[in-house]
């Protein structure tokens, strides 16, 4: 029993499970090894890791957030529509930052609209996010339909194209945006007020405010740091695509909350760490690329990633149940 | 050795346990008859219409035909997917790559990356947008066979006289066929503003539900539309449902008959025609098309056509296309794919009336 409850607690199972999947499908899908196969589980999950730490933040408040996708969909219409070359401000030197600071202020608006409306109001976060999901998908499709004769917005500048391209083999250079973005994170979850208070918001909020912990603006601040990493997503995705897209990472929910929770953050909150978050995506994405290269239908995909994603949030009320006993 | 250093960890078991299950499972999906054969993957952005399938059908059976193993993956209108799938596909050392874009400018950095690993790329129906990344394309001449269709159509309420109010159900409009469509649909009734007014434009970003609303609303701010364009076939259904709620349902011969017209040329079509609700549709000629993809693809995987723009390799393919209507369903319908489906099917399945 104390075997069973160590591999269910273990914070590095999914990290074993990582490496050992890594290394079972080298000899059966062809090209695994591949630069261009690395290259593509890296650039893949950049993004998808970013924005899956700015859920995990929402889930350890005890909340979810459903309006993340719509959030990068429509952050990235409006920071294309700045910076394309028959956008708003078509000074690649000027657009490019303004741009990208109107990404993130989209991200910080959504987020904080759904803060407020869970912390001050009490909405349930389901609908609350489900319905500015809903919102800002269609504002995303509208805007673009307004400011572009197709339905995306091409001619982005080629310095911001740049952010994605790999300038040393196996490295692209959002890389290194990630790396920042997870450091200034873990800073923010483990050495800060606001991290404790997240925490102890996540695992009983009434406790928390007998406490002195400020629970309405935790949790409306998890949501604006959720919207904004949702954002820095959507600069990394628009300049690997291109272009501004408003459906763009439309299909990913599921990725994203899936990923979370593979990496072991509960959905009943206050219990998540950024490791097990980038092994949770990881785990993902290499299921994803290893189906999609040995030829697999989309739909074996698809129930091969429900399936794990099925298992860890059994393994996330398994490990409640035996915490609680 | 000693029994202490031979001893796992139930934990280990476990790990190895799921990760062999997965090898098996993985293994087990290699196909063996495939051995030694190119490969071409086969990506396609949805199969959500019957002309989707039916393209799809056709340029896997004639790459099999050509002793091609083919891989296939589905990217659900996500072109980042798509992106990340043409990549898996140059890692896995496929020889060409067979692709249905969403977007126009969002697959230019998929095609730029098979660029760059000299794997060749076909676009399928859809032309990428210009840019400096490379791709042949095959598609319909979608305005040339807009405007014969809606010519026919022309012809034909010259011929019942009176004047007429049109609308056309238009696709998304990020694509390009959609546009093309469109546009050849006005280049033909604005020739005819005498007697042809259009009084609804109907957004549907290829989307039925959106069809069936938008085409309902229309037709409760003007009942008597009697000229109606749909820019793809897969509508019909939808448009039928409203047309017999409104009791706008009837034959060539009715005096109270919608010159009715379409796009695409699927079995819904054929059964529209032979039943005398339908006067004419733009047929893409499916099979044509896709063995100009396979022709294309094999020709640049095996060097014959280089993978650089140039005279012997335009960038778009045209498939001319041709219009069906009363007067030639018999003699044109082995032409139709929908007819070939209709006949494979021998009927079953056939649209209620």
């Amino acid at each position: 029993m104390n075997t069973v409850r160590r591999a269910i607690f273990s914070e590095y199972l999914v990290c074993w499970l990582c490496v050992a999947y890594f290394v079972v499908v080298i000899p059966v899908v062809p090209g695994w090894l591949s630069v261009w196969s690395l290259s593509n589980v890296i650039t893949t999950m950049l993004p998808l890791v970013v924005v899956a730490v700015g859920q995990m933040i929402i889930l350890i408040s005890a909340g979810i957030d459903l309006s993340l996708t719509a959030t990068i969909a429509f952050a990235s219409v409006v920071g294309a529509s700045i910076m394309s070359e028959t956008g708003f401000v078509p000074n690649p030197w000027l657009g490019v930052p303004l741009a990208i600071l109107a990404m993130l202020l989209v991200g910080v608006m959504i987020g904080g609209i759904n803060g407020l409306s869970v912390a001050t109001l009490r909405m349930p976060p389901f609908l609350v996010t489900l319905a500015t999901g809903m919102f800002f998908s269609g504002a995303a499709i509208l805007y673009t339909s307004n400011v572009s004769a197709t339905t995306s917005i091409a001619g982005l500048p080629r310095v911001f194209k740049l952010l994605t391209r790999e300038s040393i083999p196996l490295v692209p250079n959002h890389l290194w945006l990630t790396i920042v973005v997870l450091f200034g994170v873990n800073i923010l979850l483990h050495r800060t007020v606001f991290g404790a208070s997240l925490f102890a918001v996540g695992m009983n909020s009434n406790t928390a405010r007998v406490s002195g912990v400020h629970v309405h603006r935790t949790i409306c601040l998890a949501y604006v740091l959720g919207g904004a990493l949702a954002a820095t997503a959507a600069v990394m995705l628009t300049a690997q695509q291109e272009t501004g897209d408003p459906k763009l990472a439309t299909n990913k929910l599921l990725d994203i909350i899936g990923a979370t929770v593979i990496g072991g953050t509960s959905l009943f909150g206050g219990k998540g760490r950024i490791t097990w978050t980038v092994f949770g995506v990881l785990f993902l994405v290499l299921i994803d690329t290893s189906l999609t290269m040995q030829g697999l239908p989309d739909e074996i995909v698809m129930i091969c990633k429900g399936s794990v994603i099925l298992v860890a949030a059994i393994l996330d009320a398994l490990r409640l149940r035996f915490a609680v006993t | 050795m000693k029994g202490e250093q031979m001893r796992i960890t139930r934990r280990q078991f476990t790990t190895g346990t799921l990760t062999s299950i997965a090898a098996t499972a993985l293994g087990g999906c290699n196909r063996s008859e495939d051995a030694g054969k190119k490969t071409i993957a086969v990506l396609f952005d949805g199969l959500y219409t019957p002309f989707w399938i039916a393209s799809h059908d056709a340029i896997v059976s004639k790459l099999k035909a050509r002793d091609f193993a083919v891989t296939e993956a589905i990217s659900g209108q996500d072109d980042s997917k798509q992106l990340s799938q043409v990549k898996s596909m140059i890692a896995r050392g496929v020889s060409g790559i067979i692709l249905v874009h969403t977007d126009s400018n969002a697959v230019i950095p998929a095609i730029r990356a098979a660029n760059s690993a000299n794997v060749p790329v076909v676009s399928f129906n859809r032309a990428p947008a210009e840019s400096d990344a490379f791709s042949i394309a095959i598609r319909a001449d979608n305005r040339k066979i807009t405007r014969a269709t809606v010519q026919r159509m022309v012809d034909v309420a010259r011929q019942r006289s009176g004047t007429y109010k049109a609308a056309i159900l238009m696709g998304h409009l990020g694509d390009d066929n959609a546009i093309a469509r469109r546009d050849g649909f006005f280049d033909v009734v604005d020739q005819h503003s005498n007697f042809i007014k259009v009084v609804a434009r109907i957004p549907t970003e290829w989307n039925a539900d959106k069809a069936y609303a938008g085409l309902t609303n229309a037709f409760n701010a003007n009942p008597d539309i009697n000229f109606l364009f749909t820019s793809s076939d897969f509508m019909f259904p939808q448009i039928i449902q409203v047309l017999k709620a409104k009791n706008r349902y009837r034959t060539v011969d009715d005096p109270e008959h919608i010159v009715f017209g379409g796009f695409d040329g699927d079995q819904v079509a054929y059964e529209l025609l032979r039943d005398k609700y339908l006067d004419a549709d733009g047929i893409q000629d499916l099979e044509y098309e896709a063995e100009l993809c396979v022709d294309a693809i094999v020709d640049m995987a095996s060097g014959k056509l280089s993978q650089t723009e140039g005279e012997t390799n335009p960038k778009i393919i045209q498939d001319p296309g041709f219009v069906i209507h009363q007067d030639n369903l018999d003699e044109k319908r082995d032409r139709m794919w929908g007819y070939t489906m209709w006949l494979a099917g021998q009927g079953h399945g056939e649209l209620e009336q």
